[in-house]
């Protein structure tokens, strides 16, 4: 069984590096997006049923490019220590702060160069984008191929995929034939985390690095960003930490009347 | 394209999103209605044209028929609500086919000749994004953000036959169980994640919660692993958004993605016994306290207070 994960190396939205009006996009570490390790994971439990190899494909959305690729190639090792097989890194200047469409259009020709595929696993979405485009409907719509979103349980036997989509009001039960694009939720599994001995051996797994040109590709992103001026709220953070449970008690109704959320009857 | 020429897709409910189609200059705007309902609602904002399906597809096939109907008409938007997944599934694969971006939680769109500039909520709701295109987009957002302004019109309804496209079969639908909490119109929130240990124990955050008048909300775990409760009770970026007088986050770590769907809370109070949970860096208020022992001593002492 041939089987793609895609993977976003996505911006560590809990690590957001943020002045009074901007975000600093460049200084923000990245992260796997947590779905993603939830794909990679019941790809890799596929392979291990039904043999084959598991390659991850990721398009690297954020600059600097020079210092960034150091970061994306270790970030691979983790999910290639996970059991994926092997790696392909699409790089260019083109697909920093692109829109999906574009980001598509990469995942899709790399899958396309690659050539024989069963099945294509994704995330719902990512912790950045959350749009729920790219992996999904629209590398799917890309390809020409029927995809099934949101799916919490997946089964493949021979030919044939069972899945349980999770949508808001039901659970709906499909099937369809390989080769398919499947989207997972975070619900489907928990991601193994590797072993040290696994690790070591990711060292040895390949990471393939492709640009535009070699896809063929010479589209232009067709939005441009021209600000992110992050949300900040500010908060009074009065801790509460110190006395007996009962002092704790009082403290914070103390609060709530003065904010005026509870006022005592006289 | 023809810049001026706009599509809504929706359901009768979600016709605020006509107002968001208004800031086109001078729009032509169509709607197909999904669902049903009176069409000639829909004249009173300046909708010339109604188009609604003869039969209830999949998301494949709802997108065939509006890449045919964009490539008819040369949309130059198309706006659409959030939602479901339904939309989330249709859209993109729609967009992709039109060569079109989708800009998603979008709060207003300004037209400056062939451009269009769009601010959106995006970095998983941390920041506010603008951006600009020249060309066919798709927008989502929430119906309820925009106030469509009347202008009476002349509508024409024509129906579209989509065709069923196979691939996917579909085997079989399990109902969930509904609730029938409104947790977004929600004034004062109690809401739980996993350090509640059972489910029984949940009634510690039940009882606050009625003194206090509250409704009950919880992080993503609570309604989508452990179904402890049902989804409308789901704060967070995949969840609800909410915007209370006070939000009480019990047992709640502050990951970035359930702080995404209640960031315009009035109050924060987050009771938590690690004093290094992300969320005491988010909160008014933060009680460092085992809620087993927090909670049932504020429940008392507040029903001793309010006489309840
Ligand atoms: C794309 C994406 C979308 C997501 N969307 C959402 C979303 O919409 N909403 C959401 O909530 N999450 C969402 N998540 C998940 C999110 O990242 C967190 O995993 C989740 O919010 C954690 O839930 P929790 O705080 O209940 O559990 P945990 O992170 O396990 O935290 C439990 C907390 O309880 C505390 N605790 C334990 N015992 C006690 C005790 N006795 N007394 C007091 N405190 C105690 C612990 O110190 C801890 O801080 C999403 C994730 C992704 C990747
Ligand atoms: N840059 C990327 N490279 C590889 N896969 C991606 C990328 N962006 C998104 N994906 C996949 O598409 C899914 C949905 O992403 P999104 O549309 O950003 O919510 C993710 O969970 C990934 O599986």
């Amino acid at each position: 069984m041939e089987i793609l994960a895609l993977v976003k190396l996505a911006l560590d939205t809990g690590q957001l590096r943020v002045s009074e009006t901007k975000v600093d996009i460049d200084s923000t570490p990245l992260k796997i997006s947590d779905i993603d390790r939830n794909a990679v994971e019941e790809a890799v439990r596929i392979k291990e049923k039904a043999g084959g190899r598991v390659r991850v494909i990721t398009a690297l959305k954020y600059g600097p490019l020079t210092r960034r690729q150091q970061e994306a190639e270790s970030l691979l090792r983790e999910v290639l220590a996970m059991g994926a097989d092997e790696a392909y890194l699409i790089v260019d200047n083109a697909l920093i702060n692109s829109d999906q469409l574009l980001t598509a259009k990469a995942i899709a020709a790399t899958i396309r160069k690659l050539g024989n595929y069963d099945l294509i696993i994704a995330g719902e979405a990512t912790i950045d984008g959350y749009t729920s485009q790219v992996g999904g409907p629209r590398v799917a719509a890309e390809l020409g191929i029927p995809v099934i979103t949101f799916v919490r349980e997946l089964r493949v036997e021979g030919n044939k995929v069972t899945a349980k989509r999770d949508l808001e009001d039901a659970i709906q039960t499909v099937e369809a034939q390989l080769p398919v694009l499947v989207t997972v939720t975070r619900e489907i599994n928990v991601p193994r985390i590797p072993p040290l001995l696994q690790i070591r051996a990711a060292m040895k797994k390949p990471i393939n690095r492709l640009g535009l040109a070699d896809l063929g590709i010479s589209m232009k992103s067709p939005v441009e960003v021209t600000n992110i001026v992050p949300i900040q709220v500010k908060r009074k953070g009065v801790i509460i930490k110190d006395g007996t449970v009962d002092e704790k008690v009082d403290k914070l109704i103390q609060a709530l009347i003065q904010e005026g959320i509870i006022t005592p009857p006289r | 394209m023809d810049m001026t020429k706009v599509l809504v897709i929706g359901s009768i409910s979600d016709l605020g999103l006509i107002g968001l189609a208004q800031k086109v200059e001078s729009p032509e705007i169509h709607y197909l209605l999904l669902g049903g309902g009176d069409a000639t609602q829909l004249g009173k904002y300046g909708v010339t044209k109604v188009y609604t399906l003869s039969a209830q597809v999949d998301e494949a096939s709802l997108a065939e028929t509006l890449v045919n109907l964009i490539s008819t008409n040369n949309y130059s938007v198309i706006i659409t609500p959030p939602v479901n997944k339904y939309f989330k599934t249709t859209i993109p694969i729609a967009a992709q086919k039109t060569s079109a971006p989708v800009l998603v939680d979008v709060l207003d769109l300004k037209q400056g000749g062939n451009t269009f500039e769009v601010t959106l909520n995006g970095v998983g709701n941390r920041a506010q994004v603008t951006v600009k295109v020249t060309d066919r987009v798709f927008l989502m957002a929430p119906p309820a953000r925009f106030k469509p302004v009347e202008k009476v019109t002349t509508v024409t309804t024509e129906s579209l036959q989509p065709k069923a496209i196979t691939g996917i079969k579909v085997v079989s639908t399990e109902e969930k169980p509904k609730g029938k909490v409104r947790i977004e119109d929600a004034e004062l929130i109690v809401s739980v994640g996993r350090g509640f240990k059972k489910q029984e124990d949940l009634k510690l955050a039940f009882e606050l919660a009625e003194v206090l008048g509250a409704e009950i909300g919880c992080s993503r775990p609570i309604a989508a692993d452990l179904k402890w409760l049902s989804e409308d009770h789901w704060v967070g970026l995949s969840g609800h958004k909410v915007r209370p007088k006070l939000y009480m986050a019990v047992g709640i770590s502050g990951q970035p993605q359930h702080l995404a769907g209640m960031m315009e809370s009035k109050t924060v109070v987050v009771i938590n016994s690690d004093p290094n949970a992300p969320f005491f860096k988010n909160c008014d208020y933060g009680v460092v306290e085992d809620l087993y022992k927090f909670v049932p001593a504020l429940t008392k002492k507040l029903r001793e207070i309010l006489k309840k």
